[in-house]
């Protein structure tokens, strides 16, 4: 019998060494994550650990591999990479060591073996201008590929906001004319994990209930895992705080920004931007980008690189992204005039100054 | 590497926003679910948006208990009971010693102390297995 293919998740994890503490710690701690009872952890582990390798199709459209990358490049073996490298990945044109038409077969080999039951994650947008021509893997277009692959899936899950909202292939003027996966399949449940590139834990964390309880978690609007994209960077900012009390960086080097205060007037997406990085973090749980003093891109929404500057304050509304912030920002629409005013009001002051390292200058 | 402890940017520390006796009352409240019914509870301080003082407030109010407990799995963990019997304190580090979880968790016992029942059948094995190699 083949050990690899066969063993329940705790048994590969034990062989890795990591025992059942180890294991209900990390379920406690995903299950928090995912907006299950803290104390459902047990269950949650209990479940986990009996569950068999799922096969799983791995497909990359126009990407940039950044999507991989966040999921296996970590400092030392996390769970996150375990409970990866304890699933059937049985097509993955960067990780696997098949190449040419001897993948290819692999690939269709699985998808028959486990009709109707693989997982199939595709990251990267589809390029549907002049029959898709602009990506093809071995002489077949992506188009032909998603849609073959998808018949046999039992869920299609787009990995990172390429697969997910078309992401920078689908920036203006899109040469390509890229679409996001959901797009083209709608005969299968499609899962959107956003983010450029998601957090590792988020892709994990959905593969991880697919495994304990056999279904897919509760969707938002967007199609993304309500467990992980239910409240904005804002709703769990560790300066959410300031925010509430009127205390914003006006620049990034000012007073405020050594404070830690607020980077709302310096562009940050976090009021508009649902994902969980606040929480989770990056880097194995170092920061996140307003941890390191940088306001969120929202990268985790749809058609976030042509929303305006990244250094933009949300109550200046001029782009899809910023309008949607009129709705959803109180106390942000409020201090929204002395943004503006403040922000020329900064732009003179540093061509009078000579300043460097202000907002203005980064949007030259 | 350089953590972000490690640089020296003095952070305010918010000051309190009143969320912190939010939770003192929800500690309370699932303290006495615990009474009546047995069931216990866990909040996720993480999931909270604390400033550094209220978190400084909450561990002030809840005080220090008589267990301290240090545990090395994937990274540390630390459950310290409070001076109220049944309000545990749990942190998570990772690997790397950065902090990933932190909950206060209201029960009897800490979930995390408790052996797994198989595991616990598996070690009844291997302690009759050195028993007999004994005789």
């Amino acid at each position: 019998m083949n050990e690899k293919k066969s063993g329940l998740l705790i048994d590969n994890l034990a062989r890795q060494g990591v025992s059942r503490r180890t294991f209900l710690k990390y379920c406690a701690t995903l299950a928090s994550l995912m907006a299950l009872p803290p104390t459902a952890g047990r269950a949650f582990a209990e479940a986990l650990a009996k569950s068999h390798r799922p096969s799983v199709i791995w497909l990359s459209f126009q990407e940039c591999t950044g999507c991989t990358e966040s999921l296996t490049r970590s400092h030392a073996p996390t769970l996150e990479g375990l409970i990866f490298n304890s699933i059937s990945l049985d097509y993955h044109e960067t990780l696997q060591a098949a190449a040419g038409s001897a993948a290819e077969a692999a690939r269709e080999a699985a998808m028959k073996e486990n009709w109707g039951k693989y997982l199939l994650l595709v990251d990267g947008s589809v390029p549907m201008k002049d029959g898709g021509v602009y990506s093809a893997v071995g002489g077949v277009s992506n188009y032909d590929t998603l849609m073959a692959s998808a018949k046999g899936a039992a869920a299609v899950v787009a990995i990172g906001s390429c697969a997910s909202f078309g992401g920078l292939p689908k920036a203006q003027p899109n040469p390509t004319g890229a679409v996001p996966v959901s797009e083209l399949v709608k005969d299968k449940p499609v899962i959107n994990i956003s983010g450029c590139p998601p957090i590792p834990v988020v892709m994990t964390g959905v593969l991880a209930h697919y495994l304990a309880f056999g279904t897919l978690p509760e969707l938002d609007k967007l199609g993304r895992p309500l467990s992980f994209y239910g409240e904005t960077i804002h709703d769990r900012c560790y300066r959410r705080p300031f925010y509430d009390q009127g205390k914003f960086a006006k620049t990034f080097d000012d007073e405020g920004a050594r404070k830690g205060w607020c980077l709302f007037e310096l562009g940050c997406k976090g009021p508009v931007t649902y994902n969980a990085c606040a929480t989770v973090k990056w880097n194995d749980g170092t920061s996140f980008p307003i941890e390191s003093g940088h306001g969120c891109l929202g990268c985790s929404e749809p058609d976030f690189w042509d929303a305006g500057s990244f250094y933009r304050a949300l109550s200046l509304p001029t782009t899809p992204l910023e309008k949607v912030a009129l709705g959803a920002i109180g106390v942000g629409a409020a201090v929204g005039a002395g943004v503006a005013l403040s922000n020329r009001a900064a732009k003179a002051k540093a061509k009078a100054a000579h300043q460097t390292a202000t907002l203005d200058d980064l949007e030259k | 590497m350089t953590r972000l402890a490690d640089i020296p940017v003095v952070m305010d520390d918010g000051g309190l926003t009143g969320s912190a006796p939010a939770v003192l009352r929800e500690v309370a409240a699932l303290l006495e679910t615990l009474c009546r019914t047995g069931e216990t509870a866990s909040i996720d301080l993480r999931g909270l948006p604390l400033s550094l003082a209220d978190r400084r407030w909450l561990l002030e109010r809840l005080g220090k208990g008589e267990v301290d407990i240090a545990l090395d799995i994937g990274g540390g963990s630390r459950i310290a009971e409070t001076a109220y019997p049944g309000v545990w304190w749990v942190t998570h580090d990772n690997e790397q010693g950065v902090q990933v979880g932190e909950f206060i968790e209201v029960s009897y016992v800490p979930e995390l102390l408790a052996p797994h029942p198989e595991d616990v059948e598996n070690g009844l094995d291997s302690l009759k297995t050195r028993i007999s190699e004994l005789s």
